[in-house]
């Protein structure tokens, strides 16, 4: 405890309330992991463990299919929507009118997921017969199909989903930033892009690859958007709640939830393992060079 | 400045506008190659602005920016023959000093052993010598700056520009740098532009001073013609610890002018007719050049005086600063060294005189 003249139960009192909230959150995660691991299933009386559930979750192909559909998605998702946040941040950063920027840019996080995707769907459809019409007009087919419900509508409405959490980290990140780094390297004959590749992008790389790992793990899990614009083809989590609708809680789908689960897990728990041990090393590196440091 | 050079940097009619905001409002300056010149004035005067637009960061409303003779209003700062010092010292923490001094020169594609060499070189010239290995973070804020300094001038411009570069240290290391920039700069030989809004650091490193206040050039002039003959009120109210009253011009007849104050009339030199009678002038006097004697008794030949009351005295170690109460309520301020023999002691609201001699004395019509 740091304050020494605060209260030593309060102090307590805040700390297992917080734990308690993290547990809460954490433990039916746990749950359904522990029982996916479990070859006689959800509420069975003896518990023996296997990993046969994920056997046959790797070796269903429909399943598989979805798993490389969702990783296109999720991949092209992000690559698009991370120099789109970087941008939105940058500009936000310069422009007098900050309350406008903010607000457009987290305005989708308002909209509920199922009115979005409605929404982007009418959106979509209208736009496609619009296209049509031009190529009718100018008697060719150059602007058929573009707008029809595949790979590119489910991206555009998971890069409107993403994109105010990235904003968000990245400009969190800038927040330490100073710009007179950047005018300093401007000053040393450094082009624009030279001074951010080799001044401002080495210290907010941490944002920019945290926002990337937060667009990940929110492309993979999204389902209301994708399975409404996604067309002919199944997502990951499409299948998953295609199983429970049909089928019930299967073992399988424990095993599904539990691999989603350990997916967004391990991508977390990677970003947070590399920033201790680098803050670690850092520090350490720091300690071994400390001298008085001599004002002159 | 010789006439007939180019000069290093040169502003023409130079405005810059923020919306509603005029932060430079038709500038003229004129910097010789060579010269240590400081941008001196108050905060929020527009200095910064200048020397910003200089350097390429900010672009004018109007006007423009010629450096040694060519037109570079339209030109980012690294295209320009310019570098530039920053108050927060502006290194880059994820690199050593030594990378940090290399940074212009690797841009420049240079090799590696020339770069080496001349960051060593750089950094023995500012008594950095052996510190290429530390990072920023482990520097004193003199060595920061030293870093910063190492940075720009081992790119061969031939134009610093520094932005309050000793605003962030304390007053006896402020010291040390004036001295140690004015040392560089004649080693180096290039032409420094310096802001700063500390009298003494402007004193003690320019060639030249000009002051800007209210995004105006209020006067430009070496150091010694600013502090004592200023032309400008604004600048003999702002360099120095000058005493100015207001009042009328009573007369002018080409060598002295007489201003009615309301309780009384001083004489000032002047070298031309300045201004009309009745027309609005100050009178503005030096605190050091101003003498205390009793009310009653001879005052000295040639010397003029003004009644007050005396208040009291504040001892500030090299000097006392007896301050005086006029009749029309203002306040003057008489300084003198602390240990001068010729000390006579006043009471509180004892009736005194001021006294000068006129040749101490400026007028001023703007």
């Amino acid at each position: 405890m740091t304050d020494e003249y605060g209260n030593i139960w309060a102090y307590t009192l805040k700390w297992a309330y917080t734990l308690l909230v993290v547990v809460t959150l954490m433990t039916p995660v746990f749950y359904v992991m522990y029982i996916s691991f479990n070859e006689n299933g959800f509420g069975a009386a003896e518990y023996v463990f296997t990993f046969d559930w994920y056997r046959v979750i790797l070796e269903d192909k429909l399943l598989l299919a979805a798993l490389k559909d969702t990783g296109i998605l999720t991949i092209i998702t992000t690559i698009i929507v991370v120099p789109f946040g970087l941008l939105a941040a940058k500009f936000y950063k310069r422009t007098r009118y900050k309350v406008l920027t903010v607000s457009l840019l987290l305005s989708p996080l308002f909209v509920p997921s199922d009115i979005l995707g409605s929404a982007l769907l009418v959106f979509f459809k209208n736009l496609s017969k619009t296209f049509e019409a031009l190529s009718d007009w100018l008697g060719n087919e150059w602007f058929y199909g573009w707008f029809d419900l595949g790979y590119m509508t489910a991206i555009i409405g998971l890069v409107i989903y993403t994109l105010p959490y990235v904003f968000v980290v990245i400009l969190i990140t800038m927040g330490r930033y100073r710009e007179q780094q950047t005018e300093a390297a401007r000053a040393c004959g450094a082009g624009a892009w030279q001074a951010f590749w080799h001044v401002e992008f080495p210290q907010i790389r941490a944002g920019i690859f945290s926002s990337g790992a937060f667009a990940i793990i929110l492309s993979f899990n999204e389902y209301t958007r994708t399975s409404l614009l996604k067309g002919g083809y199944d997502t990951f989590t499409t299948v998953l709640i295609s199983q429970f609708l049909n089928e019930g809680m299967s073992a399988q789908s424990y095993a599904m939830s539990s691999a989603v689960s350990f997916f967004a897990i391990a991508v977390i728990g990677s970003v947070i393992i590399y920033t201790l041990f680098r803050s670690e090393k850092l520090d350490r590196l720091a300690r071994d060079k400390a001298q008085p440091v001599m004002s002159s | 400045m010789n006439a007939s050079e180019t000069p290093a940097v040169e502003v023409q009619g130079l405005s810059k506008s923020y919306g509603s905001v005029r932060a430079l409002n038709g500038v003229e300056v004129s910097i010789g190659a060579g010269e240590y010149f400081v941008l001196l004035g108050p905060s929020g005067g527009g200095k910064t602005t200048l020397l910003r637009t200089i350097g390429g960061f900010v672009k004018p409303s109007a006007g423009k920016v010629l450096l040694h003779g060519y037109d570079v209003s339209a030109l980012p700062p690294d295209k320009r023959p310019t570098t530039m010092v920053f108050q927060s010292y502006a290194l880059f923490p994820h690199m050593s000093v030594a990378r940090n001094v290399g940074y212009g020169l690797r841009i420049k594609k240079l090799a590696s052993k020339e770069i080496r060499e001349r960051v060593d070189a750089m950094l023995e010239l500012v008594g950095l010598a052996g510190y290429g290995e530390r990072m920023p973070h482990e520097l004193s804020g003199g060595q920061q700056q030293r870093v910063q300094l190492a940075r720009s001038l081992v790119l061969d411009r031939d134009i610093l520009l520094l932005d309050e570069p000793l605003a962030a240290l304390d007053a006896n290391l402020r010291k040390d740098m004036c001295l140690e920039l004015k040392r560089l700069q004649e080693t180096v030989g290039i032409t420094f532009v310096h802001v700063t809004h500390n009298q003494e650091e402007a004193m003690t490193v320019a060639d030249r001073i000009a002051i800007i206040a209210d995004g105006k050039l209020v006067e430009a002039g070496t150091a010694r013609d600013i502090y004592e003959h200023p032309v400008k009120r604004f600048t003999a109210d702002f360099v120095g610890e000058n005493n100015i009253l207001d009042g009328t011009l009573a007369a002018a007849d080409g060598s002295k002018a007489t201003i009615d104050l309301g309780f009384g009339r001083v004489d000032v030199p002047i070298d031309d007719d300045v201004a009309t009678e009745g027309a609005p002038a100050s009178f503005s006097i030096r605190s050091e050049l101003l003498k205390l004697f009793p009310a009653e008794g001879k005052l000295p030949n040639g010397t003029q005086a003004l009644n007050g009351t005396y208040d009291e005295a504040v001892y500030l170690g090299l000097t006392i600063s007896h301050m005086v109460s006029l009749p029309n309520g203002a306040a003057i301020i008489v300084r003198n060294i602390a240990d001068a023999a010729e000390h006579q002691k006043f009471e509180r609201a004892q009736p005194v005189r001021i006294v000068w001699t006129m040749t101490s004395a400026h007028l001023h019509t703007s």
